[in-house]
C-alpha cells in the first residue's frame, strides 16, 4: 500500500495565516457581557428562589421532608392563620438549596413556590431566609 | 531648528554655559515625558488590542475606556509593598531595573526624530555615530537582565537570565550585519554614513524596499531584543515563574516591564527609521515627526500581532535560527547590498 507523504509545509506561510487570522478577530464583536448594566439572555422558566405565601401556608411540613439536602426547616410564627394552628412555616437556607423544586411541586396549597429573581447577595453573612423573609419581594429583604 | 536651541534662545540670557546646560536638562525631561507618555499609550494600546484579539473588552471601568487604568496600576505598583529576598546579592539587584530602564531611555536621546511644524527637532544631540552609539546602549540593557537574574539568588531568575543572554548573544550579530548593509549603501551617498539622520535624509527610495531580505533579518532580530513571543525566552512565564523578574515586585517590576515595552517601541522606530523611510514622505519637513511615530505605530500593532498568535519556541532551535539561518541569510543579504551599490549603483 502507498502510504501518503504529509504535504511539505512552505516555511513562514503558517506564521503568516496565523497572524492573519489572529487580526481579523480584531473586527469582531466581544462576548463579554457588563453584567450589571447589561443583563443576559435568562431563559423564561428559570427559577431560583423560594418564595412562600404565609395566608395559604398550613404548616403540614411536607416541604420539609421532602427537601433532599434539609435546606428547609420548620419555624415556629404566632401569626392570625386558622388554616395553619400548629403555626408552623418554612425557613429555607439558600446556602445548601439545589433549586430541585420538590418543595414546589409536594406542596398541597401551592403557598411555597419559586421565583424568577436570583440576586439574592446581600450584606449579611447567612442564606437563612426566615418565613416572613420568604414572603417578602427580594428588594424589601435587602433594605 | 532644534527644540533645545528654542530653549537656549529664551534662556540666553543666562549666559552660554549655564543657558545650554538648563537647555540640555530641560529637553532631556521632555523627551523623557515623551517616552513615558508613549509607553503608557502602548501599554493601553497593547492591553485593548489583545482583549479585542480575544473578543474580550479589557480596561473599560477605569476612565472613559479604561484611559486611566494605567495610571491606576502604575499607582497600585507605587504603593506596593517593596518585598527584598533574603539572600540576595544587594547591589546587582537593587541597581539592574534601573540600568534596563535607563539604558533604554538613552537610546531614545540619539533618535533623529524629524520636523514637527514650528517646535522643530525632539532630538537631543547629533552624533556621526549615532548608529553605533545606538547599538552600543541596546547591548547595556541585557546586563540588567543578568544582573538581575544572579542577583535575585533564585533558580528561576538565573535560568532567565541565562536564556535571555544566549538569546541576545545568538540574535545582536545578524542584526549588526544587516545594520552593516545599510551602512555600506549609504556610504555610496553620503560621507557620515554611521550617522542615523544622515542615512535617512540621503535615501532615494527606502532601504526596506531595495534589501528586504535585510528588513526580514532586523525585524526577527528586533523581536528576540525586545523579547516577547515567540522569543520571550527571558521571562517564560509557564516555565521560569517569571524569568529574570521573579524576585521583583513593587516599582522595580514596573520598570522591566515598562522596559519590554520600551524596547518593542524603540526597535519599531529603528525599523521605521533604517528601513521604511523614518520622516520621510509627504510635508516632511514640517510633519516628519508624525510620520515616524505613524510608522512606528503600524509597526507596533504588526509585532503585537506576532505576539499575540504565536507560541514559545523552544531554546535549542532559538539559538539555532540565530546562527545557522539568519547569519547566513545576513550574509548573503550583506553580498546583495554590495552588488546594489558598487555593481548596479542604487
Amino acid at each position: 500500500m502507498e502510504v501518503k507523504e504529509p504535504k511539505k509545509r512552505i516555511p513562514l506561510i503558517g506564521i503568516l495565516s496565523g497572524m492573519i487570522s489572529v487580526a481579523s478577530h480584531l473586527f469582531r464583536k466581544p462576548v463579554t457581557v457588563q453584567y450589571p448594566e447589561v443583563r443576559p439572555y435568562e431563559p423564561e422558566r428559570f427559577r431560583f428562589r423560594i418564595s412562600l405565601k404565609l395566608d395559604d401556608c398550613v404548616g403540614c411540613t411536607l416541604c420539609e421532608q421532602v427537601c433532599p439536602n434539609g435546606s428547609i426547616k420548620m419555624e415556629k410564627l404566632v401569626r392570625e392563620n386558622p388554616r395553619n394552628k400548629r403555626m408552623l412555616y418554612p425557613d429555607v437556607n439558600f446556602g445548601t438549596c439545589t433549586v430541585c423544586r420538590n418543595c414546589e411541586e409536594i406542596c398541597p396549597t401551592t403557598a411555597i413556590y419559586l421565583t424568577h429573581e436570583f440576586e439574592t447577595a446581600r450584606t449579611k453573612n447567612s442564606f437563612l431566609y426566615s418565613p416572613l423573609e420568604l414572603a417578602m419581594d427580594e428588594k424589601e429583604v435587602k433594605k | 531648528m532644534n527644540i533645545l536651541h528654542w530653549i537656549y534662545g529664551v534662556l540666553s540670557f543666562l549666559g552660554h554655559d549655564i543657558g545650554y546646560a538648563l537647555a540640555y536638562i530641560i529637553e532631556s525631561i521632555i523627551l523623557l515625558i515623551f517616552v513615558s507618555v508613549m509607553l503608557i499609550f502602548m501599554i493601553y494600546l497593547f492591553r485593548k488590542y489583545m482583549a479585542r484579539v480575544q473578543q474580550r473588552i479589557g480596561p473599560n471601568r477605569v476612565g472613559k475606556f479604561g484611559s486611566l487604568q494605567l495610571i491606576a496600576d502604575a499607582l497600585k505598583l507605587m504603593g506596593k509593598e517593596i518585598i527584598f529576598p533574603k539572600e540576595r546579592d544587594d547591589l546587582p539587584y537593587k541597581v539592574a531595573p534601573y540600568i534596563v530602564f535607563f539604558g533604554l531611555i538613552l537610546a531614545f536621546a540619539f533618535l533623529p526624530y524629524g520636523n514637527l511644524s514650528i517646535f522643530g527637532n525632539l532630538t537631543i544631540t547629533y552624533s556621526d555615530v549615532s548608529i553605533i552609539f545606538i547599538f552600543a546602549i541596546l547591548a547595556i540593557m541585557p546586563i540588567g537582565e543578568v544582573l538581575a537574574g544572579v542577583g535575585s539568588h533564585n533558580k528561576y531568575a538565573l535560568m532567565g537570565a541565562l536564556r535571555s543572554v544566549a538569546k541576545d548573544v545568538s540574535f545582536e550579530v545578524p542584526m549588526m550585519l544587516s545594520v552593516l548593509a545599510i551602512v555600506m549603501m549609504a556610504s555610496a551617498r553620503t560621507s557620515t554614513s554611521l550617522s542615523l539622520e544622515s542615512i535617512v535624509t540621503t535615501e532615494i527610495l527606502p532601504y526596506g524596499i531595495l534589501e528586504p531580505i535585510g528588513l526580514f533579518v532586523f525585524f526577527i532580530a528586533m523581536i528576540a531584543r525586545a523579547s516577547y513571543a515567540p522569543f520571550d525566552m527571558g521571562e517564560s512565564d509557564s516555565e521560569l515563574v517569571s524569568g529574570y523578574s521573579t524576585e521583583y515586585t513593587g516599582m522595580r517590576f514596573a520598570l522591566f516591564y515598562i522596559g519590554l515595552f520600551g524596547s518593542i517601541f524603540l526597535g519599531s522606530l529603528l525599523i521605521a527609521l533604517l528601513y521604511i523611510g523614518g520622516f520621510n514622505g509627504p510635508f516632511s519637513s514640517q510633519v516628519g515627526f508624525i510620520w515616524l511615530i505613524v510608522k512606528g505605530l503600524i509597526l507596533v500593532l504588526i509585532s503585537f500581532t506576532i505576539w499575540l498568535s504565536m507560541p514559545r519556541i523552544r531554546i535549542d532551535r532559538l539559538v539555532n535560527a540565530g546562527w545557522k539561518y539568519l547569519l547566513p541569510i545576513s550574509f548573503i543579504n550583506l553580498v546583495l547590498a554590495g552588488v546594489l551599490t558598487l555593481g548596479l549603483g542604487w
